[in-house]
C-alpha cells in the first residue's frame, strides 16, 4: 500500500483537534430545572468514570473514525495489484467486409475468433478496444470487464476506408512497447512478418478470397467547350482464373456508357468512355457480383460544365474583357469590395487580380499578382520594374505550347519560397508562377499580369492564359478524385454535408473534414440552396487485393521478452468514499432519532 | 376575550356556565345562593319538624300530620346559601420551568375556569396567590360572573418566582381565611411528599373540601428535554446536582416523576380530596371538560 500524496496524513494531528472539541461539547451543561426531586434517583456521572472525563459516547469514535478516513482519503492510499491489461486490437478496414465461402464476412469471422482469444487472455486488467480504419484509435475508455470488452466488439462495423499500413504498423509496435499493456491481440485481414513480439496475439483472417474490383474512376473534358465528359475507369481481376467482366456507367440513373472486358489473373485494364452524355453524378458498376461488393462500384462527378464560367475579382474588372473573348468562356467580374465567398458555388473557377480571398476558395483559382502575406496563401513577394524570365517546367500543362523567351513583359513581382506550391516558371531573383492543390482544390500564381496582352499580338500569352483556365477547369487532365479514410478542407461557404448514408453533419469552411469513412457521394451544402456533389471511393486496389495481403511489420524493443505482469496502482479512494458517507449518514440517522425521542412527549 | 385568556372562547364559557362546584360538606355562606346550608331557611327541600310555638307561621304547619297525631309540627326547610371558594395558585419559581412548558400559564387558566364556574353559580371566590413576584392579587371575596375579567386582570402582571415552604405558608393562609368553604390548590407539587401532605392535611382538618390540580409541563415528565451530562439546578433552592442522562435515566426519571404524582393523588383519595393532573401538552379546554368530576365539579 502507499500514497499519493502522504503529505496530507499530516491532517491526522486533526484527531486531537477533535478529541479536545469533544470534550468542550460533552461539558456538562448548566440547566435550570423546575425541581431536582426526581433528577436526585439518576446516578451521578463523575463518580462512574475515571478522573472524571466526559462518558464515552461511541459517536465520538464514529467522528474520530470519519475524520480519519477523510485524511486517508486525501492522502491517495493506493495498493498495487498485478494485472494484465489487454489491447483489442481489430481491423476494420473495407477489405474486412469480404464474404468469405463460410458465408460470414472476414470482420465476423475475426469477432468470433477474437472474443474466444479474449476469454483466455484475459487476465483482469482494463480492455481496451482500438480499430484500425481510417487511423487506430480506442473507441472508448478502457472496459474494466470481458463483457463490456465483448458488448463493445459487438458494437463495432467494418467501414469502407482502407487501413493506413504504416500507420497501423507504427500503431501495433507502440502497444507492443507500452508498458502499460501486457497483451496485444490483433484481428484482421493481415498476418504479422516474423519475428512477431511475444506480447502481440494476431488472429489473421487473411484466407485467399478471389475479388475483382474497380480502381479509379476519373473524368476529364478534353478541350474547352467540349460537351462530353472523358472517363476512365481501372478495372482489376483478383482471382486466381480469368474473369469476364462488365462496366456499366450510368449517369443521374441513367446508363451512359457500357464495356465488357476479359481480365486474365491479376490483370488490370483501363477502359476508356471518351463521349460520357452530361451529367451530375456518374456511378460505375462492375458485374458479376462478388465477394467484396464495396469495390465493384464507384461514383464520379462532373467538375465543369460545358462553358467554363469564371469569376473574376478585380479592382480593375475590365481586365476581364479580354477573357470574355475567348469562346466557351462566361466572366463575371466583380470588385473585392463586393465579393462573397458564397458566390462561388456557382462558377467553375475564380480569378483573383491583385486581390486575395480571406478563405481558402471552394474551387480552383488563379491570383494574378496577389498582395503579400495574405491570410490565406501567405505570399511573400519582390515587386520589380522589370519582369525577367529564367525558366520554366517543358513538360507542366501549364506551359505546353508557351515560348517564354517571347514574352516581354514589364512590372511584376518575384514570388518567395511556398509552402505547399510549385514553381512552374521562374525568374531570375524569384518565381513567377507557382501552382498547387490545396483541400482538393487546384491553384495557380502569377507573379506577373496575363491579361491585358491577350489576343493575337501577344500569341504565347494568349496561350499561357488558356493552358492556366484548362488546368484550373480541369480540361485535359483527371479530376481531383476523394478516397474514402482521406480527409479533405470543407471548401468556402459550406455549411453542412450530407454522407452518402444521408446523415448531415455540420462543417466549417478551412476545416478538415473527417466524417469520410463512407464510399459514395457527398453533397456540399452551402447557404441557399448551393449544393455541391463530391464523389468519395475506396479506390484502392491494394485493399481490393483480398487474395494476396501484404504482411505487417511490428517492432517491438526485444522479440524475446515475455509479456510482463504490469503492476496497477488501484485506488483506495473510492471505498473509503463510500465509508466516509455511510458512516456520516449512520452518525445523522442516530442523531435524529436522539432528538425524536427527546422531543417526544 | 374581554380580557381572559384566547382559550376562553365563547364555547367554553358556555360549557363552563353549565358546570357547579360540588362539595361534600355543607357550608354557611355569605347570602343566597344554590348550595345547601347548614342553616335552617325557607327553601324548598325540607330538613326537620318542630313543635308548633305561638308566633309561627301558619303556612309551615303540617295538616296532614296534626290530622295523624292531633298535634301541631312545624316544617323546617334547608336554606340555600353562596359557598364560599378559596382558589389557591401556586407562584413559586418552580412554575416558570421548563420554560417552554407554560406550566404557569397553565395553572392561571386552570384557576380563572374554576373561579368562572364559580361566579356563574352564583358562588364568591377569594384567589390567593403562594409566592410569585409583581402585582398582589387582592385577597377578598367576588361575586358575579362579570368579575372574572377582573380576576384575569390581577393575575396577568404576576410572575413565578421565589420560594416558599408549602406548609407553612398554607397554615397562614388557614388562619387568614377563617371561613370554611370550597379549596382548590393549583401547585405542581414538586416539593417533598410530606410538605405536600402536611399542607393539605391542615385543610381536611380545618373541614374545608380541597380539590388538588397537579400541574406538570409535557417536557417535564419526559426529562425536561436534556441529554447528556448536565448538571441540573433547582429553580427555588438552587440546589445543583450533576447527572447524565440517557435513555435509560430518562426512562428512570418518569418513572419517578409518576410515582411522586402517583403518592400525591393516593393521599388525596384517602383523605377525600379531589385530585386532577394536568399536563400541558394536553388541550386545556379538553382537559377541564373531562376532569370534571376529579376537579369536584358538578354538571
Amino acid at each position: 500500500m502507499g500514497f499519493l500524496y502522504p503529505g496530507a496524513l499530516a491532517f491526522f494531528a486533526l484527531v486531537p483537534a477533535l478529541v479536545l472539541a469533544y470534550l468542550a461539547r460533552e461539558r456538562p451543561s448548566r440547566v435550570t430545572v423546575s425541581s431536582v426531586l426526581a433528577f436526585r434517583a439518576l446516578r451521578g456521572f463523575r463518580r462512574e468514570r475515571f478522573g472524571g472525563w466526559p462518558r464515552l459516547d461511541w459517536m465520538f469514535f464514529a467522528e474520530a473514525l470519519i475524520l480519519s478516513l477523510i485524511v486517508l482519503a486525501l492522502a491517495g492510499p493506493f495498493i498495487w495489484s498485478s494485472r494484465a491489461p489487454l489491447a483489442v486490437v481489430i481491423d476494420n478496414s473495407a477489405a474486412m467486409q469480404a464474404l468469405t465461402p463460410s458465408g460470414k464476412t472476414r470482420f465476423e469471422i475475426a469477432r468470433e475468433k477474437l472474443d474466444a482469444e479474449l476469454a483466455v487472455q484475459n487476465g483482469g486488467g482494463e480492455i481496451s478496444v482500438y480499430v484500425t480504419a481510417p487511423q487506430p484509435r480506442r473507441v472508448a475508455p478502457p472496459f474494466t470487464t470481458l463483457t463490456e470488452a465483448r458488448f463493445a466488439l459487438t458494437q463495432i462495423k467494418p467501414g469502407d476506408a482502407p487501413n493506413d499500413q504504416t500507420t497501423l504498423e507504427n500503431f501495433l509496435s507502440n502497444l507492443a512497447s507500452e508498458a502499460r499493456v501486457a497483451t496485444v491481440i490483433f484481428a484482421g485481414a493481415n498476418a504479422l512478418g516474423a519475428p512477431i513480439p511475444a506480447r502481440i496475439h494476431p488472429i489473421a483472417v487473411s484466407d485467399p478470397v478471389a475479388n475483382t474490383a474497380i480502381g479509379s474512376f476519373t473524368l476529364r473534358r478534353e478541350a474547352l467547350g467540349a460537351e462530353a465528359l472523358h472517363a476512365s475507369i481501372t478495372i482489376a481481376n483478383f482471382s486466381p482464373d480469368t474473369r469476364a467482366l462488365e462496366l456499366v456507367v450510368t449517369g443521374d440513373g441513367k446508363e451512359v456508357a457500357r464495356a465488357k472486358e476479359s481480365l486474365g489473373a491479376r490483370e488490370t485494364a483501363t477502359l476508356e468512355f471518351p463521349t460520357l452524355a452530361p451529367a451530375r453524378i456518374y456511378e460505375a458498376r462492375l458485374t458479376p457480383e462478388d465477394a467484396l461488393a464495396l469495390d465493384n462500384v464507384a461514383y464520379a462527378t462532373a467538375g465543369s460544365v460545358r462553358n467554363v464560367s469564371i469569376l473574376f475579382i478585380s479592382p480593375t474588372p475590365s481586365d476581364a474583357d479580354g477573357l470574355d473573348s475567348i469562346p466557351g468562356v462566361e466572366v463575371s467580374a466583380k470588385a473585392p469590395d463586393a465579393y462573397s465567398p458564397d458566390e462561388l458555388g456557382s462558377f467553375d473557377l475564380a480569378i483573383f487580380e491583385y486581390a486575395a480571398p480571406k478563405d481558402l476558395p471552394g474551387v480552383n483559382s488563379m491570383l494574378v499578382m496577389p498582395p503579400p502575406n495574405d491570410p490565406v496563401f501567405g505570399f511573400t513577394v519582390a515587386p520589380t520594374a522589370k519582369v525577367e524570365i529564367a525558366g520554366w517546367r517543358t513538360t507542366d500543362s501549364l506551359t505546353d505550347s508557351v515560348n517564354f523567351r517571347l514574352l516581354s513583359l514589364r512590372g511584376g513581382e518575384y514570388f518567395g519560397a511556398h509552402p505547399w506550391m510549385s514553381e512552374v516558371v521562374g525568374g531570375d531573383r524569384g518565381a513567377l508562377m507557382l501552382k498547387g492543390e490545396r483541400g482538393g482544390h487546384r491553384f495557380v500564381a502569377t507573379g506577373f499580369n496575363p491579361f491585358p496582352y491577350l489576343g493575337r499580338r501577344n500569341l504565347p500569352m494568349s496561350v499561357l492564359t488558356l493552358n492556366s483556365i484548362g488546368y484550373l477547369a480541369g480540361l485535359g487532365a483527371s479530376s481531383v478524385g476523394y478516397r474514402t479514410g482521406q480527409p479533405w478542407l470543407v471548401p468556402a461557404g459550406v455549411e453542412r454535408v450530407i454522407l452518402p448514408s444521408g446523415k448531415k453533419v455540420a462543417a466549417r469552411p478551412g476545416t478538415l473534414f473527417t466524417d469520410v469513412s463512407e464510399q459514395g457521394v457527398y453533397e456540399l451544402l452551402g447557404r441557399g440552396a448551393a449544393r455541391t456533389p463530391r464523389a468519395v471511393n475506396l479506390a484502392d486496389l491494394t485493399e481490393s487485393d483480398l487474395s494476396s495481403v501484404p504482411l505487417l511489420k511490428v517492432e517491438a524493443p526485444s522479440s524475446s521478452s515475455a509479456a510482463p505482469p504490469v503492476l496497477e496502482k488501484t485506488s483506495l479512494a473510492d471505498y473509503l468514499l463510500f465509508a466516509i458517507i455511510a458512516l456520516t449518514a449512520l452518525e445523522a440517522l442516530i442523531v435524529y432519532r436522539r432528538r425524536r425521542v427527546i422531543e417526544a412527549p | 376575550m374581554f380580557g381572559l385568556p384566547d382559550e376562553f372562547t365563547p364555547g367554553f364559557l358556555a360549557r363552563l356556565e353549565k358546570l357547579r362546584i360540588r362539595t361534600r360538606q355543607r357550608y354557611a355562606g355569605l347570602g343566597r345562593g344554590m348550595h345547601l346550608s347548614p342553616k335552617r331557611g325557607s327553601s324548598l327541600e325540607f330538613n326537620d319538624y318542630r313543635h308548633y310555638s305561638p308566633g309561627d307561621d301558619f303556612r309551615y304547619i303540617d295538616w296532614g300530620l296534626y290530622g295523624r297525631s292531633d298535634k301541631l309540627y312545624i316544617k323546617l326547610f334547608q336554606e340555600e346559601e353562596d359557598l364560599l371558594t378559596y382558589i389557591f395558585v401556586d407562584a413559586s419559581a418552580s412554575m416558570a420551568y421548563p420554560a417552554g412548558d407554560r406550566k404557569f400559564e397553565s395553572a392561571i387558566l386552570t384557576a380563572l375556569a374554576l373561579a368562572y364556574v364559580a361566579l356563574a353559580s352564583g358562588d364568591r371566590v377569594m384567589l390567593r396567590v403562594l409566592g410569585g413576584q409583581g402585582a398582589k392579587v387582592d385577597p377578598s371575596f367576588v361575586n358575579g360572573r362579570h368579575r372574572i375579567v377582573e380576576l384575569a386582570r390581577r393575575l396577568r402582571d404576576l410572575k413565578p418566582a421565589g420560594q416558599f415552604d408549602f406548609a407553612n405558608s398554607l397554615a397562614s393562609e388557614l388562619i387568614a381565611i377563617r371561613r370554611a368553604g370550597k379549596v382548590f390548590i393549583v401547585s405542581d407539587f414538586l416539593m417533598l411528599l410530606n410538605s405536600v401532605t402536611r399542607g393539605l392535611g391542615m385543610f381536611t382538618a380545618a373541614s374545608m373540601d380541597l380539590t388538588a390540580v397537579q400541574v406538570l409541563g409535557g417536557s417535564e415528565l419526559n426529562g425536561q428535554g436534556l441529554d447528556g451530562d448536565v448538571e441540573v439546578v433547582d429553580s427555588e433552592s438552587g440546589e445543583r446536582l450533576r447527572v447524565s442522562i440517557g435513555e435509560r435515566e430518562r426512562g428512570q426519571y418518569r418513572e419517578t416523576m409518576l410515582r411522586l404524582t402517583r403518592e400525591i393523588k393516593s393521599f388525596c383519595l384517602k383523605r377525600g380530596l379531589h385530585y386532577s393532573l394536568y399536563t400541558t401538552d394536553n388541550n386545556f379546554q379538553n382537559f377541564f371538560v373531562r376532569a370534571v368530576s376529579d376537579l369536584g365539579l358538578a354538571h
